[in-house]
């Protein structure tokens, strides 16, 4: 399996300068790059020709020569990986015995006989449902107030997009130091906690606060992101709109109501459709924060990962028959919001 | 600003009246606007001001009490004891190797499928242009296990290989996606001019066409490039031996070290600083294409 078993790792504390196995190993990857890239362009070339000798238009073969590297991706990456995950749903695979077919064995395993399972579902579905309208709300009041002409957009943008620059992973490390038992926040809070007479919360550990951690720690890092976006939408509002409710002496909440709102919920959609598969793709923070998967639960792919990869598993198909299970809530989700949307969402282009 | 210069306008004069009061209702309004704003901005500085400061300390001010914003002596060495800790060189190098590979593959094939897309015409094309969005909804845990699997059979785990040379098959719907919007944009006579002075489609498309839609590309890199630098889940599964670690790798692997007996924060946020500098000087230096990377498919889509 091992390429070049000859790369042992140094010793903690010895500096490791390129060693010659790993300049042969990078050279290894540089020749299947090339290799892939060349077969690539040549079956390019070789299908452009097939169809051009077929009597195809030049401009049917050229177009079918382009988009090929996509389509063979498509067929070798994504259709393929979709029957075979399927297939492999549905069997018992260990990678070294060939898959065994047991039906819908896997599936029932999962609903009824793993205690990881129900607690996990909840805390990933509370995670997105609680993190999500939470995160939106707060960018668009922000983005509102960054709206209203305000000295300095530029640099407020700029601050306020920084935490969606900062690799997720790191987000994650800060907010577990952040949030520890003598972290900053605790610090912080004290006065508060003494306040409501409770103890300073272990964030993460106790299961009553690890998902308001993790809320937490999600809305700090994504709002900037949606500020951003939302910000875009509400500058595209044209302003005789807001002229109107003027004009009908309209206040303040008139205003939100009756324009902004209307007018940014397609945006607010395309956050929320995005944000649902987001949050129940969740797994960075599941991994680095060990959560109890049986108590406090952890996100659904951290489950995928444990069973099919970490710590010598591979029950591929038993990991995969929880890939399926949780296409099917995103599927269920989407559906959900898609549906919806014709009650809260508005295109100006319906009513001309 | 412009009420200062402009003389006094029919409206002004119809709410004369009334003009001190809203005046104060303005600057109170503003007041409770930046106030808000400033609030906001120490939500997201404080983390990272901490997230800087932690880095600087020594092991023993970590937990001191009452909370210090700024450590006595800036421990600057924490950054060299943790490039030597571990061999983060080999590591940084690792990750640059994998980025700038992966990078450089979706940038040349998405361009190539975006332009295909665009400009040809052949049976099928919405069909397939279709199927390519619909793509992008699918989440990625369906397709991981058999992938896995396939460059298994392969010999190719604990090897860079599914970490770049799968970006030749036009990773990413989204950037053909903008990429096609980009081409469409530009006049046909262009190529036909191009086509009349005897150049071919690849001529014409990497002379002409490439350079016409910069402002997408640089957009695209700078997604790929963070991407790619920020992925853990690939190299999660697919490197075993540390001395191949991807810097995110180390990360996690530090992290995993971090207990009460030995909560060497300091180390850990000097790591996750060293990590997020090129993607934040990526930021500052290229911040139009990064905002431009979010809003586009926001609101065009």
């Amino acid at each position: 399996m091992q390429r070049d078993p000859k790369v042992h790792f140094c010793h903690l504390g010895v500096f490791l300068f390129l060693e010659r196995t790993m300049l042969d190993f990078y050279t290894y990857t540089l020749a299947d790059y090339a290799i892939v890239a060349l077969g690539m362009a040549i079956t390019m070339w070789i299908i452009f020709r097939i169809l051009v000798r077929l009597g195809m238009k030049r401009e049917a073969a050229t177009g079918y020569a382009l988009v090929l590297p996509w389509l063979i991706g498509f067929i070798v990456w994504t259709a393929y990986p979709i029957i075979a995950s399927l297939y492999y749903s549905f069997t018992n695979y260990n990678v070294f015995q060939p898959p065994k077919w047991v039906g819908l064995d896997n599936y029932i395993r999962w609903l009824t006989n793993d205690r990881s399972f129900w607690p996990s579902l909840r805390l990933t579905l509370l995670y997105g449902l609680i993190s999500l309208p939470l995160g939106l709300a707060l960018s668009l009041g922000i983005a509102m107030l960054l709206a209203r002409s305000v000295r300095g957009v530029g640099i407020w943008r700029t601050i306020y997009y920084l935490p969606a620059v900062i690799p997720p992973v790191a987000t994650i490390l800060l907010w577990r130091w952040l949030l520890g038992t003598e972290g900053l926040f605790n610090q912080i809070m004290s006065p508060i906690y003494q306040l409501i007479g409770i103890d300073k919360p272990s964030w993460f550990v106790d299961e009553r606060y690890a998902l308001p951690g993790l809320v937490i720690m999600s809305l700090w890092g994504v709002f900037g992101a949606n500020t951003v976006i939302l910000l875009a939408g509400l500058k595209s509002i044209p302003v005789h709109l807001y002229e109107a409710v003027d004009l009908d002496g309209g206040g303040a909440w008139a205003k939100f109501r009756y324009v902004t709102l209307p007018m940014v919920s397609p945006t607010l959609f395309y956050t929320l459709a995005l944000g649902i598969i987001a949050a129940v793709k969740t797994f960075e923070p599941g991994i680095f924060i060990k959560l109890n998967s049986l108590s406090t639960g952890t996100f659904l792919q951290v489950l995928v990962y444990s069973n099919a990869f970490a710590g010598g598993n591979s029950r591929m198909g038993y990991a995969s028959a929880l890939g399926w299970i949780m296409l099917v809530i995103i599927m269920a989700l989407t559906l959900l919001v898609f549906r919806s949307s014709p009650l809260w969402v508005y295109y100006e282009g319906e009513r001309k | 600003m412009a009420n200062v210069s402009t003389p006094i306008s029919p409206k002004s004069i119809l709410s004369i009246s009334g003009i001190g009061s809203m005046k104060r209702r303005r600057v109170l309004g503003d007041v409770i606007v930046y106030v808000l704003l400033t609030l906001g901005a120490l939500v997201v500085f404080v983390p990272l001001l901490w997230m800087l400061s932690t880095s600087l300390k020594t092991e023993s001010e970590l937990f001191l009490l009452p909370v210090r914003l700024f450590p006595e002596v800036p421990q600057w060495r924490n950054y060299i004891d943790v490039w030597h800790i571990q061999p983060f060189t080999l590591f940084f190098l690792n990750t640059i190797f994998i980025t700038l590979l992966a990078m450089g593959g979706e940038i040349l094939t998405c361009s190539l499928v975006a332009y295909g897309f665009a400009r040809f015409r052949f049976p099928g094309r919405d069909v397939l242009f279709m199927i390519m969005l619909g793509t992008m909804m699918l989440p990625g845990i369906i397709t991981l296990i058999p992938t896995f699997l396939i460059w298994r059979g392969f010999e190719r785990i604990d090897t860079f290989t599914p970490l770049t040379v799968g970006a030749l098959f036009a990773w990413g719907p989204a950037y053909i996606f903008l990429l096609r919007q980009f081409f469409l944009t530009i006049p046909r006579e262009i190529e036909e001019a191009a086509m009349i002075d005897g150049a071919n489609t690849l001529q014409t498309f990497f002379h002409i066409m490439l350079p016409l839609v910069k402002p997408a590309l640089l957009t695209i890199a700078i997604l790929s490039f963070t991407g790619n630098w920020n992925n853990f889940q690939g190299p999660l599964i697919y490197i075993n031996t540390p001395a191949k670690y991807p810097v995110i790798l180390a990360l996690y692997a530090f992290s995993e070290s971090l207990s009460k007996e030995a909560p060497k924060w300091h180390y850990m946020m000097a790591m996750t600083i060293i990590m997020s500098l090129p993607i934040i000087g990526l930021y500052l230096a290229a911040q139009r294409h990064f905002i431009e990377g979010l809003t586009i498919g926001a609101v065009k889509g």
